[in-house]
């Protein structure tokens, strides 16, 4: 599992969908590296993909409203740092699609987004856990 | 400046590597040759107050080591996926190096990471900071090579 308990913010919604958002990052990973022909392998790729992306747009939105909600201070430059990412998933997503569902290209997303995700919730996102932390606001969501 | 931009680069390695990576016991030492076999080399442009590149090299088994940490997953070759992966990371690390440089009001930015080819370099450009260095970490050592110029 990529999930570890050190990446808890201690903000019970957040954490939450953080813990979803790695089981569902790590069920497309587990699909897209099967050591199946990459025919057998597309559809469910697409499924994960799919129900990921779905659930990325989710996450992120609520996160900035949870950010929001508490006067979180780095509100602008977090919500450009999701913009960001979000442009890639989409950019790439609808480029993997255009050209016919090409594995290499997947395997790229897979790998950069691995090491976004972990990075981003184990540094920038934990500064919103000590913020709330610190101000004693909405750790419940 | 080229001490103080190695320290820099090593203290943000060490940053991201404990962080990402649980890899905590790090130690480093400058080099002045790098034996590039057996390495995928990424490079970083670096634009702004300073101008050049950072270049990461990571040895197969380091890549493979990183990936396998990261995904909890079996990796037995450097593919696409792991490529990307590593590559990311110098991403992150180069990211938090301007972090910390902007601290200093030293204002540069990055662009994205591209796969360095040390046979096609015949430029032999000069740099006025030029530092080289290994890393070894538990997962296994990479070579960092920072080539950089302040702007004219």
């Amino acid at each position: 599992m990529l999930w570890k308990e050190k990446y808890e913010l201690g903000v019970e919604q957040v954490d939450n969908q953080h813990r979803e958002l790695f089981r569902r990052v790590d069920t497309f990973l587990h699909t897209l590296r099967s050591s199946t022909s990459w025919d057998e392998r597309v559809r469910k790729v697409n499924e994960t993909l799919d129900f990921m992306n779905g659930y990325v747009i989710e996450h992120f939105r609520d996160e900035e409203e949870y950010q929001k909600k508490i006067g979180y201070p780095r509100y602008e430059e977090h919500k450009k740092i999701h913009a960001d990412m979000l442009n890639y998933v989409v950019h790439v997503t609808k480029e993997y699609k255009d050209k016919g569902y090409n594995e290499q290209l997947i395997q790229q997303f897979a790998g950069r987004l691995l090491a976004w995700l972990i990075n981003h919730v184990a540094a920038e996102d934990q500064l919103i856990g000590v913020y709330a932390k610190e101000k004693g606001v909405g750790t419940n969501g | 400046m080229a001490d103080n931009l190695y320290s820099t680069f090593l203290l943000a390695t060490k940053n991201v590597f404990e962080l990402m990576l649980d890899l905590a016991d790090i130690t480093d030492k400058p080099v002045d040759d790098i034996n590039t076999e057996g390495m995928y080399d990424i490079s970083i442009g670096v634009t702004g107050d300073l101008q050049g590149e950072v270049i990461y090299c990571f040895p197969y088994d380091t890549s493979i080591n990183i990936v396998k940490i990261m995904s909890g997953m079996e990796i037995d070759t450097v593919d696409d996926f792991v490529v990307s992966a590593v590559s990311e990371i110098a991403n992150i690390i180069s990211g938090n190096v301007l972090t910390m440089l902007s601290e200093e009001n030293i204002k540069c930015d990055i662009l994205p990471p591209m796969p360095y080819d040390r046979k096609k370099d015949s430029e032999c450009k000069e740099y006025s900071i030029h530092t080289a260095s290994i890393i070894k970490t538990a997962a296994g050592h990479i070579y960092l090579e920072v080539r950089l110029n302040p702007a004219k």
